[in-house]
């Protein structure tokens, strides 16, 4: 056992010490594996096609928003009404000529700027929920309490890189005045990359003058600091709220995320071909558009894609027809040479049970394995989006830390090979004595911060705990011991003074 | 793994007072720091101390802390290997002295895993922790039938049979080695303790052992007691 080198560490207290080392940190996973193809260059060719047709032939409506039918028509756009059709290959031409195939997305903190594309995987919590659950009071209405606990827990969690956006909606403020305090705890409890309001064009502008206040006006014209969630009314529609904020974030240089929003069966056709044809088409049409109000502007591919129960109408996750329009949209996205989002800890489950457990590590592991670059709704989504647990999210979270691991691919360094231990152990006997091990263990499994793997006799002893339990310890532990990044108190100030002027300049309102 | 929280450059053993110097083997014990723990035992024995002393004081009230500690999931397996590897330093300075001297090791066992059973890795831990808590283990490894624990336990006489198994179709042969111990009205000479992952607490008083040891922690905080218990029974 040789091993001199490590020398005394201060025995239990020095342990306790190096055990609880903080990880460094990484601003986005860098994937060192191949993605994943379900169809080969023709199958995705005969997409590509029919994906044109439908830009073509039948096209998409822009609703209730001039300003987008005369930018298509000036490009070269059939506009009838508020119907668009787009000559084959336009859409694909305006968006290869300047969007980016990655981009920065800044934060407070430059040590926590990510880069979304390419080979990259950015992780974010979930988004948009009403209901909040958790183990002691059940489901109710989230507040802008719960709002800021989720940001605590997504800035405390290494395996998160991004801040996300409507984490939970904060439904005890009025609807025309919550994004200000969304943004605000984005950027007071973290100062990871955030995602700004899309409810309205106002809202947009709003988030965009507050973060004017933190990174500089001029900054801010050049620099993308907020990636922003722009969803399609499917089918083959976009609507003025989406369109209005999707226009002040291009005319800004910030990010969109161009997502059709799919319940495949009501919402798209039943079949994978046939959804993944009308995603594409949506996710085209909307691209093009960023690119037409500013060339250059990030957009990124969206795929949000759920099947509906025949049944009863109500939306299903974790099941193999979203994984695999989700496979074909990544492979897509790639062939386009755009960011693609999809993905998340999808489940339709109330709680956090073996159904949650289930359908979220199904598309978990779809969305590592296809090429996610962006994966929002990564923790505590419960319930199709209904509700964000906090017991889930950290379980969520557990299972994001495993998936960088996953994506690093396999070391094949001489330590990796490990023909030291082979050779110093032979047959019989046990490695884990050997001093191969000895240099290697601490790092060489993943934890995990969940599950118990003790004797049957250990864990009853210990309580019997299930996961939920040990989670929900884990998530008021975590929120015990949150402490907020540094934030300059100028800037506290001012960004609480704007909010103020904002706030009481106008009235109240819930729509 | 470096040391950038810990300076050990200025910790001369020798230095150190008696207070201190036992505080500093309990964490290099904890740390598997084999030589310092041979210069500390041969330092408190040149001051005079028993070997009886260093043994409990310095080595095995160590080896309780990584104990705790590895069976709380803060220590690591290969951690506590290389603690008792640490602690077998300082256990061959002292095992002649105490031999001289008539001290007895605090018990003595011998384990081995049963017929038809190779695996071994747990019942090692469990040699290794025992050995931890001041217990002279005579392990007579794996595959063992009948006939050899009884020779084992008529050659050695030890006070406990340690007994471990991987495989459910290898366990119930504890059960074949304890009746025949009945058998031959030896049983009641032994504590007997089993263990292996498809073992439990039922399992155990089945087949008419003294206790079920979930893990290597659990066996040798348990020994002392059951030990103790008999002496105390026996008067």
């Amino acid at each position: 056992m040789a091993r001199r080198s490590q020398g005394r560490t201060g025995g239990r207290s020095g342990r306790a010490a190096t055990r609880r080392t903080v990880e460094s940190i990484k601003p986005f996973i860098e994937r060192k594996i191949p993605f994943y193809e379900l169809l080969d260059d023709d199958g995705l060719a005969l997409i590509e096609r029919n994906a044109d047709r439908v830009l073509e032939e039948i096209g998409l409506d822009f609703k209730d928003f001039p300003s987008a039918l005369a930018l298509f028509k000036e490009a070269g756009a059939d506009v009838d009404g508020e119907r668009v059709r787009f000559p084959r290959g336009m859409c694909r031409e305006i968006i290869r000529a300047s969007a980016p195939a990655e981009y920065v997305q800044h934060a407070r903190n430059p040590d926590r700027s990510t880069i979304i594309g390419g080979k990259r995987l950015v992780l974010a919590p979930a988004y948009g929920s009403p209901f909040v659950r958790d183990l002691d009071s059940g489901r109710r209405y989230a507040t802008l309490r719960d709002f800021e606990n989720f940001v605590k827990l997504a800035y405390m969690s290494p395996g998160l890189h991004h801040s996300g956006g409507t984490v939970c909606e904060p439904v005890d403020v009025p609807v025309n005045k919550r994004h200000f305090d969304m943004v605000y705890s984005h950027i007071k409890y973290s100062d990871k990359p955030f995602m700004g309001s899309v409810t309205s064009a106002e809202r947009a502008q709003d988030s965009v003058d507050m973060c004017k206040l933190v990174f500089g006006e001029s900054f801010l014209d050049q620099n993308t600091v907020m990636t922003s969630l722009i969803n399609v009314n499917s089918p083959l529609t976009f609507d003025a709220t989406m369109l209005g904020a999707a226009t002040v974030y291009a005319q800004h240089n910030q990010a969109t995320l161009i997502s059709p929003f799919i319940l495949a069966g009501a919402m798209s056709p039943v079949t994978v071909a046939g959804t993944v044809t009308q995603v594409l088409a949506e996710a085209l049409a909307g691209m093009a558009y960023i690119q037409l109000v500013r060339p250059g502007a990030p957009v990124i591919f969206g795929t949000f894609a759920a099947a509906v129960s025949m049944q009863s109408g109500a939306p299903t996750f974790g099941t193999p027809e979203p994984s695999k329009i989700m496979y074909l949209a990544a492979a897509l996205a790639r062939r386009l040479g755009v960011p693609f989002r999809s993905g998340g800890g999808l489940c339709g489950s109330k709680i956090p049970d073996a159904q949650a457990a289930y359908e979220s590590a199904n598309t978990l592991q779809t969305a590592a394995l296809c090429g996610v670059n962006f994966m929002l709704h990564a923790a505590g989504w419960l319930e199709g989006g209904l509700s964000v647990g906090y017991e889930k999210f950290v379980m969520d979270v557990d299972q994001a830390n495993m998936l960088d691991i996953l994506l690093q691919g396999i070391d094949l360094s001489e330590n990796a090979q490990a023909i030291d231990a082979l050779e110093e152990v032979g047959p019989g006997s046990h490695f884990l004595g050997a001093a191969h091990t000895q240099a290697n263990f601490e790092t060489a499994f993943y934890r995990s911060t969940i599950a118990d793997n003790n004797s049957f006799e250990q864990w009853e002893q210990d309580g019997a705990k299930t996961a939920e339990v040990r989670a929900n310890e884990q998530w008021k532990q975590m929120l015990e011991s949150y402490v907020p990044p540094a934030l300059d108190q100028g800037l506290d100030e001012a960004l609480q003074a704007f909010m103020h002027e904002r706030k009481s300049s106008f009235e109240d309102r819930d729509y | 793994m470096t040391d950038e929280n810990y300076d050990d450059e200025e910790i001369i053993l020798s230095e150190l007072n008696d207070e201190e110097l036992v505080q500093q083997m309990h964490d290099d014990l904890y740390d598997g720091m084999k030589e310092e723990i041979e210069e500390g035992t041969q330092i408190l024995l040149d001051r005079d101390w028993t070997a009886e002393r260093v043994l409990n004081e310095a080595l095995v009230a160590g080896m309780k802390i990584v104990g705790i500690d590895f069976r709380d999931g803060i220590l690591f397996v290969p951690e506590v290997l290389l603690a008792a590897n640490a602690m077998k330093g300082g256990m061959a300075i002292l095992e002649p002295l105490l031999a001289e001297s008539g001290v007895e090791p605090k018990g003595k066992m011998v384990i081995g895993t049963v017929k038809g059973d190779i695996h071994d890795i747990g019942k090692n831990l469990v040699a290794m922790m025992m050995e931890g808590a001041g217990f002279e283990v005579i392990d007579i490894g794996i595959n063992n039938s009948v006939e050899d624990y009884l020779a084992a336990l008529e050659e050695h006489k030890p006070d406990i049979l340690g007994m471990s198994a991987l495989l459910t179709t290898t366990m119930p042969y504890m059960k074949v080695v304890i009746d025949e111990m009945v058998k031959r009205s030896i049983r009641d000479d032994y504590i007997v303790l089993v263990g292996g992952a498809p073992l439990n607490e039922e399992f155990g008083q089945a087949v008419g052992a003294d206790a079920y040891c979930r893990d290597a922690a659990q066996a040798a905080q348990m020994a002392p007691l059951l030990l103790h218990n008999r002496q105390a029974a026996r008067g």
